[in-house]
């Protein structure tokens, strides 16, 4: 019997504080993490000599408050939210897979070489384009998964490095016109381009309010309501859930980690190529104007991680954090035209991660704390 | 036998120079338990001194105010005639309290010579150290390679290496946590001359901590009960009789078997109920063999039948393969070769769950190992096996599982908040009846409980014990596994005794010959 | 063939050797750091972080005083700035270390590029000390005896970590709490403290590998500069099976297809391969050694008294 489940079984009169107050202690500790956060990031934009008012202008005008700018973020969100689903798919199994950027990259090659190598109509070549994306993510982390559960190559360093071989193995492909390269005709005097996906063959863009966005952003937000129902209600999620917090009970009771683990990355990577399928053929300019790129993932999947990180691998609480992170991404835009680097927007986010991690790490201590009140007792 | 009437009188009435460490009034309280509740204690040179109760009696934590773990409300403890409120880990080293841990402190890819220097300070001299431990060797007879792996070592040279470890820092008190669970009775034995040794040859003070009664009663030479943190009872032992110190540890008449039997009392010899030897074979184990990766023996051609209504008993020093049978019995190990079947079919070894769907039940050595998810709930946790009663077309059915684990909390009497409260709320022995409701509630044809008891306090023993005789006599073969020799005597028609990977001897229990278990432990009766 | 006429052509000229211990010595240094953390239990993937922000403090140093000894020092110092925010929030703040890492890369990047806008550092190459008589060794003497003088810094810091782990008190704890924290926590041995203060360490190896990047190897600084290394510090480390021999066998043998890129520029060599060609040697190393190369047994988990 470990130290703290002794602890925590005897501390009738230290019960831990009410729903309220914790409920209060969570708000007031990320409300001031964010402030710290933007704080600091004001503070270096003017000790370099610029200005942080116009700036913090600048992102509410560049990803909500300006025409069609709320649209252009929850097209941005979008990917991101997929990838974060896929991490919480496969954290709940217990595994880590933080090579989301690559199987992303991956699911984005995939799509553009099906979608053009059988072409037909419209509607049909999307969802073969979609699926071709989420198999390929799937296939680069059932690599991940092979190595993980028959060679004992933990999954953290596999999919790590395979992001930088992904990268590469698309860069090969958008030299190769038999893989990804577009005939000379259509790139012109780019060298590392694939075709344009045809206007007819891209995700449909429907116009809400003067927004318009991909219709990704509803299979996101469907996927997220579903995910998070499997994860808490179905037979399927209890048991994955159960490999993810004890391997060893799980497979006496008959969920073997290699079947059950093999679907749960197979399915991150999915939903990460998905990302990448759905980047392609959703058409934020950013993303390469419906045409793959070297470096064509541009850090969504690393974003789409941390998201997921600081939503708690939780399913729901994605939702919110990835429309803040995409954001910032849209918002950097207008910055700079404040004659700030508009860099300063990578600055924000990464302050406001750290800043993020910081409430639990803090109620983790505070919980601690109260839990060694009553620690150690009588062992 | 007020506790406090200790002066400069040892308790058996001889004159005694000052004693080397006095606690006075020492209380620890965590929340509204109480650990330790007014506790003196008295320890002199050249003496051991026993201190014996239940789990939970708040033994550990007053070793640990002991050692400088734990910072007591109140009380002072006395060092050479300095009195201190407190003590911390650097303080202990500096008064020469030393500890040989119950749970092993040693890192195991370290050698036995960096385990030893491990939580020392200065600078690293390895050549001192060998050197050092080349006089320990020799002074105590504790022969040891100091250059092995520590994880290439059996138990007990393990616990050679702790000894070692602590008697290094030449302490003038030695405290011992409950030595003896990884050891044959001859190695007990052996430790226990060595303890005399240390103790007359150099005059140090020994704390012997254990919960059972035989052992203290041969080594000691001075005995405090503890119960529910207070001390009730300090005698000589020349003055002890085992009856009267259960009842002072219990706090009540000792009059069931089991309960002997957890306080470490070997029972005698008794009838147990005959069953029938011609009854079915229900687990067959034939030729079974493990191997770990590096291609050592964990099982080494092991041979085991148990029949329908029947208790086995596998007695055998910790270490010597027990656990890897009880895991291969959970599907967590594959067998290499050999065949195991149920009732006439053989199961794959290898495949999730095989032996669960089979109808092998288990109660795990280590239930947060293997029995008990501790961030779910009880209503999850009782359906960790079988989802199929509480769920639909792969929904779970929260009314139901909720109904389900409250019958099953009522019927094994599990002490909670409801079914919906978290597993690491409950207290060891509630999460062992938890785990016992689930396995037996999916009608096993084999049950396996490995150590069941260890941990828990004498009423939940009691009950684990019953609920296994019961068990039996519904016609399920029970496969009980202990370290506690007086557990299997108490509760096995037959004994098979385990030692390097295999069973070495089987006896039924009426002939058992507490000697010839005893060699056939150490390997050498076979 | 013409391949192997190529490879020939390369391996017989100085350059090569040259150019890979180039790349080497900044892996070398990122490295035996990482190597020193890894043994200790934490996988940062922050080294990525740690060079560039060595590289950058380092190369401000430089700008403001003109002395590449004071850039080695800003470069150490830059880089344990980093591992202190790695070193506090996973190993005390009991944060995720992948996600402290991977927000710290994404944010030295973002304040690097940002600051480099603004400050702009003029860096310049350190002075070349040629070695009497070693340096004069065919093919591999300029290599490693003729190179920029802060290159010799990888002389001290190999030996020095190797050192440290095996010879110290500091280096048995840092082991006993990478491959059993519980036991050592028994030992009154601070293990989450001891973590950081590896993490520290590597902080300080891969701040000099910073300053490295800008005295000997580029002679500027800009926000593409690491371009990744850092993961291929970590990846030596995995393929040297958590050796320091196997982890510097490593550096060397990625630095040598990473400098293919360049020596090869003339050949028809698949750039891509090259560049990937660390991560799948060090992912195919793990898929045959794995059951024989064992990692630290707490590596990657986080430490909290009193939890399993």
């Amino acid at each position: 019997m470990s130290e703290l489940d002794i602890a925590r079984t005897s501390a009738p009169d230290s019960a831990p504080p009410s729903r309220a107050a914790r409920l209060g202690e969570w708000i007031g500790m990320y409300t001031v993490s964010v402030l710290v956060a933007l704080t600091v990031s004001a503070i270096l934009v003017e000790a370099t000599g610029g200005d942080w008012r116009p700036v913090m202008d600048a992102l509410v005008d560049g990803s909500v408050q300006n025409p069609g700018r709320w649209g252009e973020t929850l097209g941005v969100a979008a990917p991101m939210l997929l990838v974060a689903l896929g991490v919480v798919v496969s954290a709940k199994a217990g595994l880590i897979n933080i090579g989301q950027e690559g199987q992303l990259a991956i699911g984005a090659a995939f799509a553009v070489y099906f979608s053009f190598l059988i072409g037909g109509p419209g509607p049909l070549n999307v969802v073969i384009l979609l699926l071709a994306g989420a198999l390929g993510g799937a296939l680069w982390a059932g690599v991940a998964g092979v190595l993980r559960f028959w060679r004992g190559v933990p999954e953290v360093l596999s999919t790590l490095l395979l992001v930088t071989v992904a990268g590469q193995a698309v860069a090969y492909g958008l030299r190769k016109s038999s893989l990804l390269l577009a005939d000379e005709a259509s790139r012109g005097n780019r060298n590392q381009v694939s075709e344009q996906l045809a206007p007819d063959n891209r995700l449909p863009r429907p116009d809400i309010f003067g927004n318009e966005f991909p219709i990704t952003v509803y299979i996101a937000l469907v996927l997220a309501a579903f995910i998070a129902f499997m994860l808490a209600r179905s037979v399927w999620g209890f048991r994955l859930r159960m490999l993810g917090q004890n391997q060893r009970t799980a497979q006496r009771a008959g969920v073997s980690q290699r079947q059950y683990g093999m679907v749960a990355l197979m399915i991150g990577g999915a939903l990460a190529g998905l990302a990448g399928a759905a980047m392609f053929a959703g058409g934020e300019f950013s993303f390469g104007n419906y045409r793959l790129v070297p470096g064509f993932s541009a850090n969504i999947g690393w974003t789409g991680l941390l998201v997921a990180l600081v939503a708690r691998e939780r399913a729901l609480a994605a939702i919110p954090v990835a429309f803040a992170f995409a954001a910032l991404r849209t918002g950097s835009g207008f910055v700079a035209a404040t004659g700030v680097e508009s860099r300063i927007t990578d600055v924000i986010q990464g302050l406001l991660v750290l800043a993020l991690l910081m409430p639990p790490a803090v109620m983790f201590i505070l919980d601690r704390r109260r839990v060694r009140a009553v620690s150690a007792a009588r062992t | 036998m007020t506790p406090g009437d200790n002066d400069s009188t040892g308790a058996d009435g001889t004159a005694l120079s000052a004693p080397a460490v006095e606690l006075a009034g020492v209380t620890k309280r965590y929340g509204s338990v109480v650990a330790c509740d007014d506790v003196d204690l008295s320890l002199f040179h050249g003496r051991i001194h026993g201190i014996l109760g239940e789990n939970g009696a708040g033994k550990s934590t007053l070793m640990k105010v002991l050692i400088g773990l734990v910072v007591p409300d109140a009380g002072t403890i006395t060092i050479g005639g300095e009195q201190h409120h407190h003590l911390d880990p650097m303080m202990a080293a500096a008064n020469r309290i030393a500890m040989v841990h119950q749970h092993f402190s040693l890192v195991e890819p370290l050698t036995v010579w960096e385990n030893v220097a491990l939580g020392e300070s200065g600078p690293l001299d390895p050549n001192a150290v060998r050197v050092r431990i080349g006089e320990i060797i020799d002074q105590y007879g504790l022969a040891i390679d100091p250059d092995a792996r520590v994880g290439d070592l059996t138990a007990g040279l393990r616990q050679r290496v702790e000894i070692i470890k602590c008697l290094r820092r030449d302490p003038s008190v030695v405290l011992f946590d409950e030595p003896t669970s990884v050891l044959t009775p001859d190695e007990s034995a052996q430790l226990f001359d060595q303890l005399r040794n240390v103790v007359a040859a150099e005059g140090r003070a020994v704390v012997l901590v254990s919960h059972k009664l035989d052992e203290v009663m041969a080594a000691t030479d001075e005995i405090t009960i503890m119960r529910q943190g207070r001390v009730v009872e300090r005698l000589p032992t020349t003055k002890a009789d085992a009856p009267s110190l259960a009842r002072a540890m219990v706090g009540r008449e000792v009059s069931l078997r089991s309960e002997s039997a957890a306080l470490g009392m070997t029972a005698k010899p008794h009838s147990v109920a005959a069953i029938d030897v011609e009854s079915r074979v229900v687990l067959s184990i034939r030729g079974a063999s493990v191997k770990d990766q590096g291609g050592v023996k964990l099982l080494d051609g092991l041979d085991l039948d148990v029949r329908a209504g029947e208790i086995v008993g596998v007695a055998g020093v910790e270490g010597n393969g027990q656990r890897t049978l009880a895991d291969m019995l959970s599907s967590l190990v594959p067998l290499r070769s050999g065949s195991v079947s149920i009732e006439g079919e053989e199961i794959s070894t290898s495949r999730a769950g095989a032996m669960s769907r089979a109808g092998v039940a288990v109660i795990p050595e280590d239930r947060h190992d293997s029995g008990v998810v501790l961030e779910m709930s009880i209503a999850e946790n009782l359906m960790l096996v079988d989802q199929s009663r509480v769920s639909n077309r792969g929904v779970i059915d929260l009314d139901e599982a909720r109904h389900v684990a409250s019958q099953m909390i009522y019927d094994f009497d599990v002490q909670c908040d409801g079914p919906n409260a978290p597993m690491w709320s409950l207290s060891g022995g509630n999460q062992q009846r938890v785990v016992l409701a689930r396995e037996l509630s999916n009608d096993p044809k084999v049950l396996v409980a490995a150590q069941p008891t260890r941990g828990l306090d004498v009423g939940a023993i009691e009950y684990i014990s019953d609920r296994l005789r019961a068990a039996a006599a519904e016609g399920v073969a029970v496969l009980l596994i202990s370290s506690e020799l007086e557990e299997i005597l108490d509760l096995a028609h037959r004994i098979v005794v385990m030692h390097e990977n295999r069973i070495v001897g089987e006896m039924p229990r009426a002939g058992a010959d507490l000697e010839r278990i005893g060699l056939l432990m150490t390997g050498a009766g076979v | 063939m013409e391949f192997f006429e190529a490879i020939w052509d390369i391996f017989s000229r100085d350059a090569t050797y040259v150019i890979a211990a180039l790349f080497a010595g900044l892996l070398v240094l990122a490295a035996s750091g990482e190597w020193v953390a890894e043994r200790a239990g934490t996988i940062n993937i922050s080294v990525e972080a740690m060079l560039l922000s060595g590289a950058f403090v380092g190369a401000i140093g430089y700008d403001i005083t003109s002395s590449p000894i004071v850039a080695i020092g800003a470069g150490a110092i830059g880089g344990m700035i980093i591992a202190s925010i790695q070193a506090e929030m996973s190993h005390r703040m009991a944060a995720d270390q992948f996600v402290v890492g991977l927000t710290l890369n994404i944010l030295v990047f973002g304040v690097a590029a940002f600051l480099d806008r603004e400050i702009a550092p003029d860096v310049r190459l350190a002075s070349t000390w040629d070695i009497p008589l070693l340096s004069d060794i065919p093919l591999i003497g300029q290599a490693l005896f003729g190179q920029p003088w802060p290159f010799y810094l990888i002389y001290l810091v190999v030996p020095f970590s190797w050192w440290l782990v095996f010879r110290t008190r500091w280096g048995l704890e840092l082991r006993a709490v990478g491959e059993n924290p519980q036991s050592a926590d028994v030992n009154a041995i601070d293990v989450n403290k001891r973590r950081r203060q590896a993490i520290y360490y590597t902080g300080f190896t891969s701040g000099l590998g910073g300053a490295f990047l800008i005295l000997v190897q580029i002679g500027e600084f800009n926000e593409s500069i690491v371009g990744g290394r850092g993961f291929i510090a970590i990846a030596a480390v995995i393929f040297g099976g958590w050796t320091l021999r196997g982890t510097i066998a490593g550096c060397v043998l990625f630095a040598t297809a990473l400098s293919f890129r360049l020596s090869l520029s003339g050949y028809d060599i698949n750039s891509e391969l090259l560049q990937s060609l660390p991560f799948l040697v060090t992912i195919l190393g793990m898929a045959v050694f794995a059951h024989r190369v064992r990692p630290p047994v707490a590596l990657a988990r986080p430490f909290v008294r009193g939890l399993k």
